[in-house]
């Protein structure tokens, strides 16, 4: 028993090494003791994904204090990291460090403290850099989230490129902040936004995306993964189209970059932008990653110190990327933390994460449509189609948001209700609304199981009064 | 006996609210605001009885209410549930004599059930309850003794219970006690609704709908019956409610907008322009052939003088625009299309030689 206790504590020195050591300790414990000691619930048998070992959900439990707490009276099942995800105790620690040891602001500062934290904050942008395979890490800016990210686009890139006349490529599927600004940007320049709808997969159809290029398409900005079809596109084709025609192309990889191997030079994409706090980083930051000369030929986006190189009364001189684009003082701390959760992923691995969320995911959705009237929307799960560890859907007759009210009071089930930031994407499928669980790395086929059983209950419920 | 309430507590455009009803006597407070108790024993079931006259005697003082009806009275951390209208204070008390969640639950959807459906010609964008997760619409009107009576319907089990619930409790009682209801009972209730004006709080957007809707009656009602005459409303509103196609859920001279407040304090039937000749003959015509028992003509041209179809289309002295109020039994069995449709015809010179619109209030004696 003690061996046991005294295993715990090397999880939360998150190095590649540590996480086996532990795992190959909790096998060992689990032969000799009938102990289930990784996930808090010590009444559900420990389930794996491989013979004799525990799975990647229960490994990570204890990283995660918040997971451990009741809600209305019963245990929390979180499933709803698509709206925001939870941090490590090593993120948070990361940030309670920044302030307690070396809170200083960045770039201009001569003193011990302003040198480490600029270091610290620069070292964290090389961090992210190394994570998505950008070349260089000034190719990447740090914005307050990707719906920030993708403005910056908008108004420095698409204010100053766009003309009447030229297209704009979206999807039905995309979230509000990748329909909005282009919206808010076709309006002042002229440009003409065009919609890609969905095929009888419910994926964003490919093929009419391919016709819809031509020699008037200046940019093309999807998604990677849908939030709510959990539907992924071939970006690495779209790509090749889109320069064919001279066009840009923006990838909004929100739901993508904390879940997979996410490769910008592979995809080669013109933009890309995630937020932090879907990936196990704090929230008030997110990136934008552009491709080197194109950041270079943009205008600013806001105005202020950091982004200037001389100020004059009448006309100032602005600085090279990145910082051109990143006005004000920073969200240091959080820029800091945000590298502490890619250190934290890297960790684990992500094609391990991949891997496991692929399998959750696919027991999620096998396990929710074995409920009747239960209509899950997106592409069914396949050899050759991959979905996204969540699931939007709708049961017949009951409205979601009765669901989610239900299942959060009586079951502490978390999940979302509403349109997702997606209203157009309902409109095109016909519902007001959606309820949606999604999944991340720390969720467990336990997760899932008491889901589907509350969700059961839930159902008979309001049936019982219809 | 009619009881005057003085309008501390509601919008300041509600002046003078006369009471047909018996229900209510006054208790008069030094302060201006007055409490208004259910009274009649043989309405109230006898357990509630007992809690009246408890409250009567022990109760010499009651706090004043504050000002807007949504925020707390400022003598506690909420409103005492007597002031909440009888049937709302029984359903809380339904409520709270249910412990266990679930059940409260299953009360709710069961008052849900029973709720009568809306017609869907009533699940209007006006009627939608904004900012709801789900679809929710209310729909309030009127009954013979001036009560708001609600109908309402969601297309989520939950809000629908709410609604019911809100439905129940508040219809049948008169606007100042609906105006009155602050959201905490809703805490009473122990369903965990969440007080706070977000998004998906439904619950606290029906009942402002519902109050905001109680007050539009009765900013109506006073327009219609009052004898001040003139209001103060926006050109625009005017003018799309007079022109002679009307709709007939709307009724012409309607302030839409809440914020305007009706604040003329003259008593006097026009706001002191004399007629000219064009407002002399129309005069003369609605008397002759529809033989009134009230007759208002107002001239309020000058509100529109600003808009362009006005300046070249005159004719005589600038007579464009006039708010009508006639009472006559000519009306009688008619439907206010077709009211309106009289009163256009007889005017028809009129309106070809330059008036402009005309807003018109139409009614029977029967129905002042």
């Amino acid at each position: 028993m003690e061996g046991v206790a005294m295993k715990l504590p090397s999880f939360k020195s998150l190095s590649p090494n540590a996480i086996s050591i532990g795992h190959r300790s909790f096998s060992r414990v689990r032969r000799s003791s009938s102990l289930s000691v990784c996930s808090a619930a010590s009444s559900s048998a420990t389930i794996s994904t491989d013979s004799e070992s525990v799975s990647l959900g229960h490994r990570v439990r204890n990283d995660f204090r918040i997971l451990h707490q009741e809600v209305n009276g019963s245990k929390l099942v979180y499933l709803d990291s698509a709206a925001t995800s939870q941090k490590p105790a090593a993120v948070l620690d990361a940030l309670q460090n920044y302030y307690e040891f070396y809170n200083s602001n960045v770039h201009r500062g001569i003193h011990y403290l302003s040198a480490k934290a600029t270091d610290e904050f620069e070292l964290a942008r090389k961090k992210v850099a190394r994570f998505i395979n950008a070349s260089d890490s000034r190719e990447i800016v740090f914005t307050r989230n990707a719906t920030e990210a993708i403005n910056l686009v908008a108004y420095s890139w698409g204010l100053s490129n766009l003309k009447p006349g030229d297209e704009v490529i979206l999807t039905v599927a995309e979230h509000h902040s990748c329909i909005v600004p282009w919206q808010i940007v076709s309006q002042k320049t002229g440009a003409v936004l065009k919609f890609v709808t969905l095929n009888e997969d419910e994926v964003p159809d490919i093929e009419k995306l391919r016709e819809m290029i031509s020699p008037k398409t200046k940019l093309v900005a999807v998604h990677h993964v849908s939030n709510v079809l959990a539907s992924s596109l071939p970006i690495e084709e779209i790509v090749v189209w889109a320069h064919n025609v001279g066009a840009k192309v923006l990838v909004d990889a929100c739901q993508s970059v904390p879940h997979m191997v996410v490769d910008v030079q592979k995809l080669n994409a013109d933009f890309l932008v995630a937020s932090s706090h879907k990936m196990c980083g704090p929230t008030g930051i997110g990136f934008l990653y552009g491709k080197s000369d194109l950041l270079h030929s943009m205008p600013p986006f806001l105005g202020g110190g950091e982004m200037i190189s001389d100020v004059f009364l009448d006309h100032s001189t602005y600085a090279e990327p990145p910082s051109r684009f990143e006005a004000g003082t920073p969200a240091i701390g959080e820029a800091i933390a945000l590298g502490a959760a890619v250190d934290y992923l890297s960790g684990i691995g992500m094609p391990k994460i991949h891997e496991y969320e692929v399998e959750l995911g696919k027991y999620l959705y096998e396990k929710l449509s074995s409920l009747p009237d239960v209509r899950i929307y997106g592409p069914r799960p396949s050899e050759s189609v991959h979905r996204g560890a969540l699931c939007s859907f709708n049961v017949e007759g009951l409205h979601p948001t009765d669901l989610a009210t239900f299942l959060d009071q009586q079951h502490g089930v978390a999940i979302r209700s509403g349109h997702h930031c997606a209203q157009p994407l309902h409109r095109y499928l016909g519902v007001n609304a959606s309820a949606r669980a999604s999944l991340y790395f720390y969720n467990t086929k336990e997760d899932v199981d008491s889901f589907v059983v509350a969700l059961a209950d839930t159902v008979s419920f309001f049936n019982s009064f219809k | 006996m009619a009881a005057a309430m003085s309008s501390s507590c509601c919008a300041s455009s509600l002046r003078f609210i006369p009471f047909k009803r018996t229900l209510f006597s006054s208790i008069h407070f030094p302060a201006k605001t007055l409490i208004l108790r259910p009274l009649k024993p043989s309405e109230i079931p006898s357990f509630r009885r007992t809690i009246i006259t408890f409250q009567k005697i022990s109760t010499g003082i009651v706090p004043p209410l504050s000002a807007s009806s949504s925020s707390p009275s400022s003598s506690g951390d909420l409103q005492p549930i007597e002031e909440l209208p009888p049937k709302l204070q029984e359903i809380v008390k339904l409520f709270q004599s249910v412990q266990e969640p679930k059940a409260k639950y299953e009360q709710l959807l069961f008052y849900g059930k029973n709720l009568k459906p809306l017609d869907s010609q009533f699940k209007t964008r006006e009627n939608k309850v904004e900012g709801c997760v789900s679809q929710v619409w209310v729909r309030a009107f009127f009954d013979e003794q001036r009560n708001v009576v609600y109908e309402a319907d969601s297309d989520s089990l939950l809000t629908k219970g709410l609604a019911a619930l809100l439905v129940q409790g508040l219809s049948g009682r008169p606007v100042p006690e609906i105006l009155r209801i602050s959201p905490d009972f809703a805490l009473l209730l122990g369903l965990q609704q969440s007080l706070t004006p977000s998004r998906s709080n439904g619950f606290l957007n029906m009942l402002k709908l519902m109050q905001k809707k109680a007050l539009h009656l009765e900013v109506k009602g006073e327009e219609d019956s009052s004898s001040e005459s003139s209001f103060v409303s926006t050109p625009e509103t005017k003018d799309e409610a007079s022109v002679p196609e009307v709709d007939s859920e709307s009724k012409p001279g309607l302030v839409e907008d809440l914020g305007t407040e009706k604040i003329d304090d003259s008593d006097s039937g026009s706001n002191g322009v004399a007629l000219g000749s064009r407002g002399m003959r129309i005069r003369e015509r609605l008397e002759k052939e529809l033989n009134p028992v009230e007759l208002e003509v107002e001239d309020v041209s000058y509100q529109h003088a600003g808009h362009a179809a006005v300046r070249g289309s005159a004719g005589d002295d600038g007579e464009t625009h006039f708010n009508l109020r006639i009472v006559s039994d000519a009306f009688q069995g008619k439907s206010l299309v077709k009211r309106h449709r009289l009163i256009y015809d007889l005017l028809q010179e009129e309106l070809k030689s330059g008036l402009h619109a005309l807003s018109i209030v139409a009614k029977t004696p029967a129905e002042v």
